[in-house]
């Protein structure tokens, strides 16, 4: 899978993780605002409870205070293991009968009758938590209200709320693990009709443009709907393209022939020599364009060939053979030699016989018209892997820096040639459409050759 | 070094000058080139300090270490005074009044130290890593078994509160125990007492006041007077120091109580802003570390926490597992025995109730 900037799991998994980030932050917040609160509320009962059972312990006797602090009160303090803890008994008069003097001094200890307070402070340079609880005295001898005020530090209960949060934000991370996990796999479960049907378009025959049937989820099933009937549109609109071709060729190949029949009538005799120039010229227009007119349609239907016909195991020599017959005319001057040969590797391809004869045919064609000055030569065998169709002619051949050139449309080998020439160009094509290449041999002391490799057919293919 | 015998002795026999003591150190050079020194203000014998002294400097040879030794109250006070001045008076304290080390730890005065060693530390003798015990030292009584027959010796705090009352005339003035005014160590087990058991403390109180007891600071005196025969039963005497008087002196017998017996652990503070702290750190790690513990178990306070009582003590075989351990536990419950109206109160009872003119022989102290 890749993870760019377009991919819709990059999309998905960011947007969630960012949404889980923010939710676990907002939630390890709130958890360390709950523990404090926690961990406050637990040891301020404890700290209530001591000062209570201090203030609990004062007595009077014979007008005077007396303080008898329970150990007790002291350790239910000790349960906050580390914590320092700092006392103050003050009697009705405002006297501090014992513990730390200077421990909350300066507060209005009055406001506490209803109830106990617990704040925060600080005592020694350390932070504490102060509780300050009242006791009513009526004894004749002495009454009012005595203080005892019991403060604490707060290392045990830093340390309940900071273990408290840790548990907290450990559980968070690891839902967010977890759901990070789970969305990443849902996501792609999710995706996965769309690279199912992705693999099903990239697998599909080039010609086979019948409606998609892959079983897919219900909201992709639009999508594929619009592809059914893109390709459907596709499908008529190639037909029509087909049967444009197939009218072009018969419309423009009629009045070709009988335009060339009638000039053919036009006896030569009865004309000056000016006339009979003019009309071997125009003889030999009407021929040129015989010729691009097969080769246009040729082309066009070697291209639609590759798009559309399923290739099929064929035997090249018998198709280099007939069309070594139909490129070689008839009225081939006699000083010329031909000859066919094919080696005893029978070799056959995958392949579309139509499309392959009218390479061949252009080939030899070219070599026949631009080439040959007395020797043509076809020959078929194999070589490693590839069947090997040679067209040899004793021709000037083509210099190597025009071999890319004439391979395209409407170049030619001659620059005055007057011809334009999609002989090279059908055969290029067809060699790619059979994964072969249509490549070209340095003129020697024998000739020059045109060479036409395909891939054989390997294993089982008859 | 004969130097240093000869003022061990001198202090040993004047214990009564305790106090001046305090001033001058004892000092102890190092063994190879001094690098660094360590001041110990201590509550302790020398005697039983020093093989732990000695042997620290056999692992770490370039300390000298200076020992400055108080009765429990002095030191606290001399801390106390030097906490609240800002300048400590020294590197670490030594005390086996652990309520004032307590309280000191509670005002600050203590730094904290963390080590594999402190790790070791049972929880009750660690507080904040500020206080530790580092010895497991019984309270028990002694006698001189030439002048206790076999069918007086008391098992039980009961026991000796009833053998007081039944052979009063025969153990009037031979009774000695700490005087808890001056000793904070003989307030802790007062207080730690009371809390045990009221009646049977309150009995016990009352038959050593009519058996009019001998009070001292300290118990290397009562210890002395028990060897010199002029008494025959000491109470709440530290075992250790207990044990060392008895293998000088095979006529004195330790029994440990079998009804509850209090358990000390003296206590080590690290003095806050100490000047010497790696020195002091090293020490403390030394007494808590398996070897500190071998020579202090062998050598200076002969009782351990995990094993058996020492050869020649009339107890249970193992004081942990017998049930009758009540230790002393390090923690803020301490802080209420300092509490100084608490104290003030309970030593005027305690006075009252031993040498008051008005005895109220069944009205218990608290």
């Amino acid at each position: 899978m890749t993870r760019n900037d377009s991919s819709l799991f990059t999309r998905l998994a960011v947007l969630v993780s960012l949404v889980l980030c923010v939710g676990a932050t907002a939630l390890a917040i709130a958890a360390w605002y709950y523990a404090r609160a926690a961990a406050d509320d637990a040891y301020d009962r404890v700290l209530k409870g001591a000062a209570l059972q201090m203030a609990d312990s004062l007595t009077v006797d014979g007008g005077e205070m007396i303080v008898d602090l329970p150990a007790s009160a002291f350790e239910l303090l000790g349960l906050a293991e580390r914590d320092r803890l700092f006392y103050r008994i003050v009697d009705p008069e405002g006297k501090t009968l014992t513990g730390y003097a200077d421990l909350a001094n300066g507060s209005d200890l009055s406001a506490v009758r209803s109830e106990p307070i617990v704040q925060n402070g600080s005592y020694s340079g350390d932070p504490v938590r102060i509780v300050v609880v009242a006791r009513a005295f009526s004894d004749p001898a002495l009454s009012g209200w005595a203080h005892v005020i019991v403060a604490q530090t707060t290392e045990a209960r830093r340390a309940l709320a900071a273990e408290l949060t840790t548990r907290a934000v450990l559980l968070v991370l690891i839902m967010s693990v977890m759901a990070l996990a789970g969305t990443a796999l849902a996501i792609r479960y999710a995706l996965r009709p769309v690279w199912r049907l992705g693999a099903a378009l990239n697998s599909r025959d080039s010609q086979d443009l019948k409606p998609i049937e892959v079983d897919m989820p219900r909201e992709m099933r639009p999508f594929v709907g619009s592809i059914n009937h893109f390709m459907g549109r596709l499908e008529r609109r190639v037909s029509q393209l087909e049967r444009f071709i197939a009218d072009a060729a018969h419309q423009i190949r009629t009045p070709l022939t009988a335009l060339t029949a009638q000039v053919d009538l036009l006896g030569q005799d009865k004309l000056g020599a000016g006339a009979r120039q003019h009309l071997e010229r125009v003889q030999q227009r009407a021929e040129e364009l015989a010729r691009l007119t097969n080769q246009l349609l040729s082309h066009a239907m070697v291209i639609h060939r590759a798009d559309a016909v399923r290739l099929a195991p064929v035997n090249l020599v018998d198709i280099a053979r007939r069309a070594f017959r139909a490129a070689v005319p008839i009225t081939l001057s006699p000083d010329i030699i031909v000859s066919f040969e094919a080696d005893e590797s029978d070799p056959k391809v995958l392949g579309d016989a139509v499309s392959l004869r009218e390479a061949i045919v252009n080939v030899i064609d070219n070599a026949l018209r631009h080439g040959t000055l007395s020797r043509l030569e076809v020959k078929v065998s194999s070589e490693a892997g590839n069947a090997v169709i040679e067209v040899e002619d004793d021709g000037p051949g083509i210099p190597r820096e025009a071999w890319e050139s004439v391979t395209q449309r409407f170049a030619t080998p001659k620059q005055n040639g007057g011809t334009a020439g999609l002989g090279f160009s059908i055969a290029a094509e067809v060699a790619s459409a059979h994964g072969g290449t249509l490549g070209f041999r340095e003129r020697n002391e024998r000739g020059f050759v045109v060479v036409l490799k395909l891939p054989l057919l390997t294993g089982e293919g008859d | 070094m004969r130097h240093l015998i000869f003022l061990l002795v001198l202090f040993m026999s004047a214990p009564a000058t305790a106090q001046a003591i305090g001033k001058k150190p004892v000092i102890f050079p190092a063994l190879s080139t001094a690098s660094a020194t360590l001041d110990i203000h201590a509550a302790t014998d020398l005697p039983a300090m020093e093989p732990l002294l000695r042997d620290f400097q056999q692992a770490a040879p370039d300390i000298t270490i200076n020992y400055f030794e108080y009765v429990t109250n002095d030191l606290y006070k001399a801390a106390d005074e030097a906490c609240r001045a800002g300048h400590p008076i020294g590197d670490i304290l030594l005390s086996s009044s652990v309520d004032q080390l307590m309280k000191l730890a509670n005002d600050g005065c203590a730094g904290a130290h963390r080590s594999p060693e402190t790790k070791r530390t049972a929880r009750w003798a660690n507080w904040r890593d500020e206080v530790f015990g580092f010895t497991y030292e019984p309270s028990i009584f002694v006698y001189d078994s030439r002048m206790v027959p076999p069918e007086d010796v008391p098992r039980s705090h009961a026991d000796l509160a009833e053998l007081l009352r039944r052979r009063i005339d025969f153990y009037r003035g031979r009774i000695g125990t700490y005087d808890i005014r001056l000793s904070g160590i003989g307030y802790l087990l007062a207080y730690s007492d009371a809390r045990q058991t009221t009646t049977v403390y309150g009995r016990l109180l009352e038959s050593m006041s009519r058996a009019d007891v001998v009070t001292r600071c300290c118990n290397s005196e009562i210890l002395e007077l028990i060897t010199g025969g002029q008494l025959y039963i000491g109470y709440n005497i530290l075992g250790s120091y207990a044990y060392a008087a008895m293998l000088k002196n095979p006529h004195l017998r330790i029994v440990v109580p079998q009804d509850y017996t209090l358990v000390l652990r003296r206590g080590a503070l690290i003095s806050k802003d100490a000047p010497n702290l790696a020195a002091a750190k090293r020490f403390l790690d030394y007494l808590l570390s398996e070897r500190g513990q071998r020579v202090s178990r062998e050598k200076a306070f002969f009782f351990a926490e995990d094993g058996t009582l020492p050869k020649g003590v009339d107890g249970p075989e193992t004081l942990k597992e017998s049930g009758v351990a009540r230790p002393i536990r390090i923690g803020p419950s301490l802080l209420a025995a300092q509490d100084q109206a608490q104290r003030l109160r309970f030593i005027a009872d305690w006075a009252d109730v031993l040498f008051g003119s008005a005895r109220r022989p069944d009205d218990p102290p608290k």
